[in-house]
């Protein structure tokens, strides 16, 4: 059974943020609704400080409490492990956006805002609305590119390894920071580095068992 | 809280308790005091209050959560998943309890003193207990707020919801409505005790619950919401109804000035208490800090 996952490298991320952009294009997501973030922060004192920068996104979590508060079952996990929603079944409770504890989901309200308020949608925001058309007054979230991922397979392409089926945050690190593959086969690049690099997950006190892996 | 210092630093619950969110506080306002209340009609007997509880759920508690919903009309799917989500469970208790209160209102109104009229009652209490204790379970379900995850918090909501409704049964037993207010103040009197006891467990709790708990509890204390607390809760919630009703016990008289502004202490008391849990809500830091 197949589980995509993915691994952040820490070491080679330089905080660009090209990730956040590449999501934003690929998506054409609106403003203030973001499906990737770089989080940084400074430890210690001068002279010996040291900067975080940790990419976060939805972490497709095995035990995803998204999936079990949600009451009208709009959020489901699929056999490939990506936590998917439904948005003609959301009902815009926000109990999932509450409950996720790495606060990844959002609930996208506004349709008519765009990136420029003054003027409207321009002509590229319409384009985006009807290639990816996001549901006001659902819950909106990272899905792993999952149409890249099906038309990928459909096509027989490896994703994590055809550009052409692998997400785009991962696609768009110039510093190949982020890899993408099967959890679930022991061979696949994502699990070599977690095996030999201690690959670990963001909190995992929390028991919800992430797919996206850290290693630094 | 900036841009930048999202879940970096501390970062505060505000689905539901900002903005659109405010209704949410209202709509579990409103739960606690049409629960409670019909609790208390079911043991005094009184018609009225049951029928103004049951208003106060059907038209308020409901009325404010379609409110807050983005999408209002698909309202009947929240029932779909009771097998583990505790808001699809809330609904479904919700549901049953409407219904359940309507059919034993008719009965108490036209068949009154049958067993129907018992049971419909017994099963009508049970519902309205688990309507007031539905929240508590529903947020402390919520592993990524520490401040939330304490059981007593459901214990803590019925608490609430009995004193707020023996609050709303003295309200219209002020109004002539047939109620026995001494009776009422008297439970009353002894839940302020109980509820005040609970809350300090509470807060003492939470301070266990890791560094994101704690500062929970700061930012209550100490913090921002201070004066939610301090004032809403401590002062109006308890103190003031707590001396109100001990100084009517001491005398053996009350007036009814004095009740009225006990009352509404408790009810300011009620609003405060849930403002201050929702907005007290932390995520802790997701990365080193």
């Amino acid at each position: 059974m197949v589980r995509w996952g993915m691994v952040i490298d820490l070491k080679r991320c330089i905080g660009c943020y090209s990730c956040m952009v590449g999501c934003k294009q690929e998506h054409f997501l609106p403003p203030n609704i973001f499906w990737t973030r770089l989080l940084i922060s400074e430890t210690g004192e001068y002279p010996q400080v040291t900067n975080h920068v940790y990419p976060v996104l939805c972490n497709h979590c095995k035990e995803a409490i998204c999936v079990k508060v949600c009451p009208s079952g709009s959020t489901d996990q699929r056999d490939d492990g990506i936590v998917n929603i439904d948005y003609d079944k959301c009902v815009g409770c926000g109990y999932c956006v509450v409950a996720c504890p790495y606060q990844q989901r959002t609930i996208y309200n506004d349709s008519k805002t765009g990136y420029f308020s003054a003027q409207g949608l321009t002509e590229l925001e319409v384009i985006g609305q009807k290639l990816y058309p996001l549901k006001p007054g659902t819950v909106v979230k990272c899905d792993f590119c999952k149409e890249k991922i099906e038309e990928g397979i459909r096509k027989g392409l490896n994703p994590g390894v055809d550009r052409e089926a692998t997400p785009a945050c991962i696609n768009n690190c110039p510093v190949k920071a982020r890899v993408f593959g099967n959890l679930s086969d022991p061979n696949s690049k994502v699990s070599i580095l977690i095996r030999q690099r201690k690959g670990f997950q963001l909190h995992p006190e929390f028991g919800t068992d992430p797919s996206v892996y850290y290693i630094d | 809280m900036e841009q930048y210092e999202w879940m970096v630093g501390y970062t505060p619950q505000t689905e539901w308790i900002d903005k659109r969110g405010l209704l949410v506080w209202l709509a579990e306002v409103s739960n606690q005091l049409g629960s409670g209340l019909y609790l208390v009609s079911l043991y005094f007997n009184s018609m009225w209050g049951m029928l103004i509880s049951l208003l106060i759920i059907v038209v308020l508690k409901c009325g404010f959560h379609l409110a807050h919903l983005s999408q209002p009309l698909k309202f009947w799917r929240m029932a779909l998943k009771p097998r583990t989500s505790w808001l699809a469970r809330g609904f479904i208790f919700l549901a049953l309890f409407i219904g359940v209160g309507a059919i034993q209102l008719a009965f108490s109104y036209w068949l009154p003193g049958t067993a129907w009229e018992v049971v419909f009652k017994v099963a009508a209490g049970i519902m309205a207990i688990l309507v007031a204790a539905y929240t508590g379970f529903m947020m402390n379900y919520i592993n990524g707020i520490p401040f939330w995850n304490s059981a007593i918090l459901p214990l803590l909501f019925v608490s609430l919801s009995v004193s707020s409704g023996l609050a709303g049964a003295i309200a219209i037993g002020l109004f002539g409505v047939s109620m026995d207010i001494v009776a009422a103040v008297a439970g009353i009197r002894m839940l302020l005790i109980l509820h005040t006891f609970l809350l300090i467990i509470y807060f003492w709790s939470a301070t266990y619950m890791g560094p994101t708990g704690k500062r929970s509890v700061k930012e209550l204390i100490q913090g921002r919401i201070a004066p939610a607390l301090w004032l809403g809760v401590v002062l109006c919630g308890t103190f003031i109804p707590l001396a109100i009703f001990v100084h009517s016990y001491v005398t053996g008289e009350s007036s009814v000035s004095l009740l009225i502004t006990a009352i509404s202490c408790v009810l300011i008391g009620v609003f405060s208490f849930n403002y201050c849990l929702l907005k007290g809500a932390l995520y802790g830091p997701l990365i080193p800090t």
